[in-house]
């Protein structure tokens, strides 16, 4: 985003802490969809991320007024998402979760590069594989290759240090290619 | 960067094009006699454009709708509570005439932070419209003897003489005729 756009919306969430309805709105016409994309990754129920989407917009309109501008609103708003999914998920320990695939004990097939990359390009296939993935890999996948961010953006958005988001995206890495390389019976939960 | 030591957690932020421009340069330098990470950066690459081929997510009009209309009652409710800031200080301007009158009828007043009371208690906030005469009628008319009050919010308790507390109907009827008040009750609940 240039500098340009970046201040437009640091006015937009200005207005929003000043009480502005149409600034609210414009803010979750241009963010709403990639709140609940990230959510819908992280948290796998549609459900879920639709009702937490609500809970982080509402939560943009209460505290607009702490955004310092410090980090691109993209950062700030998806960081919010980060909480409410975190909040959502200690609300819901004590249901039972889905199983969720340990890297580390799937087969590795050892495919070649060329076809592993053929696999990659199969997106049903790798939708399954992401799936199969634990929920804080799944994140910073998405937030890597979906949204394009940094390793930096991305610890800040998560609240841990640089180098825990670059070993899940390794271990993501690991289990990605070990799912791509399995028989596709049902690698993500062996 | 060490050339002999594979980049190998920068290849991701590589393939998304998100590097400073130090290390980015670091990675091309080391990508262009690696063919291991090159082929590495090409899975990344399918892997990023896999993901970002997921469907687009439509606005939801619903969503905003139902957004918005929480937002108006957040918004109402700092209203409403300037509005019983309001209605509480024009309790206590009725209570200083209620209290003034309270103290002529032995023992309609009980002081605060005796025992706890016995007998039936309502929970009884007054409309800032109502005067000190019609308060004080009603709970005449009732046989209700304040306890306590007013809270900060305008909440007085109010004992209900000769009632047992078992007595269900009796108990319902007294409330339902504090709500019938209008212009004097503006909320009654058993305590």
């Amino acid at each position: 985003m240039s500098a340009h756009a970046a201040s437009d919306e640091a006015m937009l969430i200005a207005g929003i802490a000043r009480g502005r309805e149409q600034d609210l709105a414009e803010f979750y016409r241009r963010y709403q969809g990639r709140v609940y994309a990230f959510l819908l990754r992280r948290m796998g129920d549609a459900a879920d991320a639709a009702e937490t989407a609500n809970e982080v917009m509402l939560e943009v309109w209460r505290s607009a007024a702490r955004f310092e501008g410090r980090s691109r609103p993209l950062t700030w708003v998806l960081g919010i998402a980060q909480h409410k999914a975190l909040d959502r998920a200690r609300r819901a320990a004590s249901r039972p979760q889905r199983a969720e695939t340990d890297p580390d004990t799937l087969a590795d097939d050892s495919l070649g590069a060329v076809d592993l990359i053929a696999r990659a390009q199969d997106a049903e296939r790798l939708r399954h594989c992401i799936e199969g993935l634990p929920e804080a890999q799944r994140a910073v996948v998405h937030l890597a290759f979906y949204e394009d961010l940094g390793y930096g953006e991305i610890a800040a958005i998560l609240e841990c240090p640089e180098g825990t988001v670059k070993t899940r995206m390794f271990h993501a890495r690991r289990g990605l290619k070990r799912c791509l390389g399995g028989t596709g019976e049902d690698e993500a939960s062996a | 960067m060490n050339a002999a030591a594979h980049p190998d957690e920068l290849l991701p932020w590589y393939a998304n094009r998100s590097l400073g421009e130090a290390e980015h340069a670091a990675v091309e330098a080391h990508l262009r006699g690696c063919e291991r990470c090159r082929a590495e950066v090409e899975f990344l690459a399918a892997l990023r454009e896999q993901v970002q081929r997921a469907p687009a997510v439509r606005m939801d009009e619903v969503g905003l709708q139902r957004l918005l209309r929480q937002v108006r009652r957040e918004q109402a409710r700092p209203r409403r509570r300037l509005a019983l800031a309001a209605a509480a200080a024009v309790v206590i301007v009725v209570q200083a005439a209620l209290i003034g009158w309270l103290a002529t009828r032995e023992p309609v007043f009980e002081p605060l932070g005796g025992p706890a009371p016995a007998g039936v208690v309502l929970q009884l906030r007054f409309e800032p419209s109502a005067t000190e005469a019609n308060i004080r009628a009603l709970l005449e008319a009732q046989h209700a003897v304040v306890i306590d009050g007013p809270s900060a919010l305008g909440i007085y308790r109010v004992r209900l003489q000769g009632l047992r507390a078992d007595d269900a109907g009796a108990v319902s009827k007294a409330l339902a005729d504090f709500r019938a008040a209008r212009g004097i009750v503006a909320e009654a609940e058993r305590q």
